[in-house]
């Protein structure tokens, strides 16, 4: 019995107190990561959370209520790659008379006055090897609600497809578009 | 029925219970019938480099630097081979670009595991850069030598970085790399067209070194649109046109002219006891 615990690591209280105390977070961090796994899997997968803006833009008001157009912001959506997110400028259009008390506009209001760009928080981004042009896609009828979801019931804006490669090439399946590579990869 | 049309049905039958089928190239609606192509007149070249430049810089082609260029691993999508014909003080240079062919029977698309490269019904021999898994094999199959592989991941030093095109992928380690014919530029054409509703002119795609070109050596061309002036230039100068390595049998996309020398026959005169001497 001797030769045979004598195999055996030999393990003093004390590194047995530093190992375990070292693996401890680990395996708490395991089953963090496990958490959030099966949360993300329990959503379907792609529960992108909304960004923080820096003003609380609520789409809800202005394309649910207000019934506002897409395109009346995001102006370059039908003629370019990027759909653009509206000027300061184009938002005192209106905001220099509309619901001017309200503290979130006077927010604007500062960046309008400092001449300052409000900084947005991204919602939607494709990977850098990808070219995603809006244009012909506006021109082929897609509504912008195919992969943007019903923005217009959505206080804040969040990602709700995948627009992963897959996603992008079923439609393209679907709608009889190009499924060469270089049409989208650049 | 043969294996690969039994193959092929039982594709097709898997892909139609899956509730999607795949639409042909016809179907598609695909720009049926264009090959893109350059001609390159080599007795306007001048070897002057401005289209090495302008392709590094449109396409964000790493820097080459002196210790990259020592190690032959510096990267240059299109290059100006230099050779030297006759003895001093007699010598002339010869200039040839040599870029990516864009072969219509490449030799690198059919050694790639991973179809990584592949021929686009444009004539484009397009390179995938996110599905490249660095095997090197096409860039050892590949005739001309213009295929890259990137032993490093790029740097620029501040404030170079800020100059990067955003339309081209910047390359990392462990890739290969080569000329595209700026299809960021063919896209964006396309794309206008498409917009505008009309058909893309003869002329208007130009590729970085084309543009750049001072004395018009290389233009970019559908070679089959009859109506484009490279097409025709190719045409009337038959005589003096050829394609890189022709006996490889790879279709290059690229002619080439001759150049026009009219004190050959002397020069070649002249050199000839030279020539048997050495």
């Amino acid at each position: 019995m001797q030769h045979l615990t004598a195999l055996l690591p030999r393990v003093t209280l004390k590194q047995a107190l530093i190992v375990g105390g070292a693996t401890t977070p680990l395996l708490a961090g395991g089953a963090g990561v496990l958490a959030i796994l099966l949360y993300l899997m329990a959503a379907g997968g792609t529960a992108t959370p909304a960004p923080e803006q820096p003003i609380a833009f609520d789409h809800s008001v202005h394309a649910g209520d207000a019934a506002i157009p897409c395109e009346f912001c995001h102006r370059g959506v039908g003629s370019q790659a990027a759909a653009t997110v509206p000027s300061v400028e184009q938002c005192m259009f209106c905001h220099s008379v509309v619901k001017t008390d309200s503290p979130q506009i006077q927010l604007l209001q500062a960046h309008w006055d400092t001449n300052t760009p409000v900084n947005w928080a991204r919602v939607h981004r494709v990977p850098d090897h990808v070219r995603f042009v809006h244009a012909p896609h506006i021109q082929a009828g897609v509504a912008c609600e195919t992969c943007h979801g019903d923005v217009a019931s959505m206080e804040e804006v969040k990602q709700v497809r995948s627009l992963a490669m897959g996603d992008c090439q079923g439609c393209h399946r679907e709608n009889s578009a190009s499924l060469d590579c270089a049409t989208c990869h650049k | 029925m043969s294996s690969s049309a039994n193959e092929a049905a039982s594709r097709a039958s898997a892909v139609s219970s899956m509730g999607q089928t795949i639409p042909t190239d016809a179907e598609v609606g695909h720009p049926e019938g264009v090959r893109w192509g350059m001609v390159v007149d080599l007795d306007r070249c001048t070897g002057c480099q401005a289209c090495v430049v302008a392709c590094q810089a449109e396409n964000n082609i790493a820097l080459n630097e002196e210790q990259r260029v020592l190690e032959r691993r510096a990267k240059t999508w299109i290059r100006i081979e230099r050779y030297w014909e006759g003895e001093f003080p007699n010598a002339k240079a010869r200039f040839i670009p040599v870029l990516c062919q864009h072969c219509g029977n490449a030799p690198c698309e059919t050694v790639c595991p991973v179809w990584a490269t592949y021929h686009n019904n444009e004539g484009l021999n397009v390179q995938v850069y996110n599905r490249c898994i660095g095997t090197r094999f096409c860039a050892n199959g590949c005739p001309y030598s213009v295929r890259y592989f990137n032993f490093w991941n790029p740097e620029w030093p501040e404030p170079m970085n800020n100059q990067l095109n955003p339309d081209v992928t910047v390359r990392t380690k462990g890739i290969i790399e080569k000329c595209t014919f700026c299809i960021q530029r063919i896209n964006r054409v396309q794309v206008t067209a498409k917009t505008e509703g009309r058909e893309i002119r003869s002329g208007e795609v130009q590729p970085a070194c084309a543009q750049s070109c001072p004395t018009s050596a290389l233009v970019f061309c559908d070679l089959n649109d009859p109506e484009s002036a490279p097409a025709q230039l190719a045409e009337a100068e038959a005589g003096r046109s050829y394609t890189l390595l022709e006996h490889f049998g790879t279709d290059p996309g690229i002619i080439y002219l001759k150049k026009v020398d009219p004190h050959a026959e002397l020069e070649e005169d002249s050199h000839a006891p030279v020539e048997t001497h050495a």
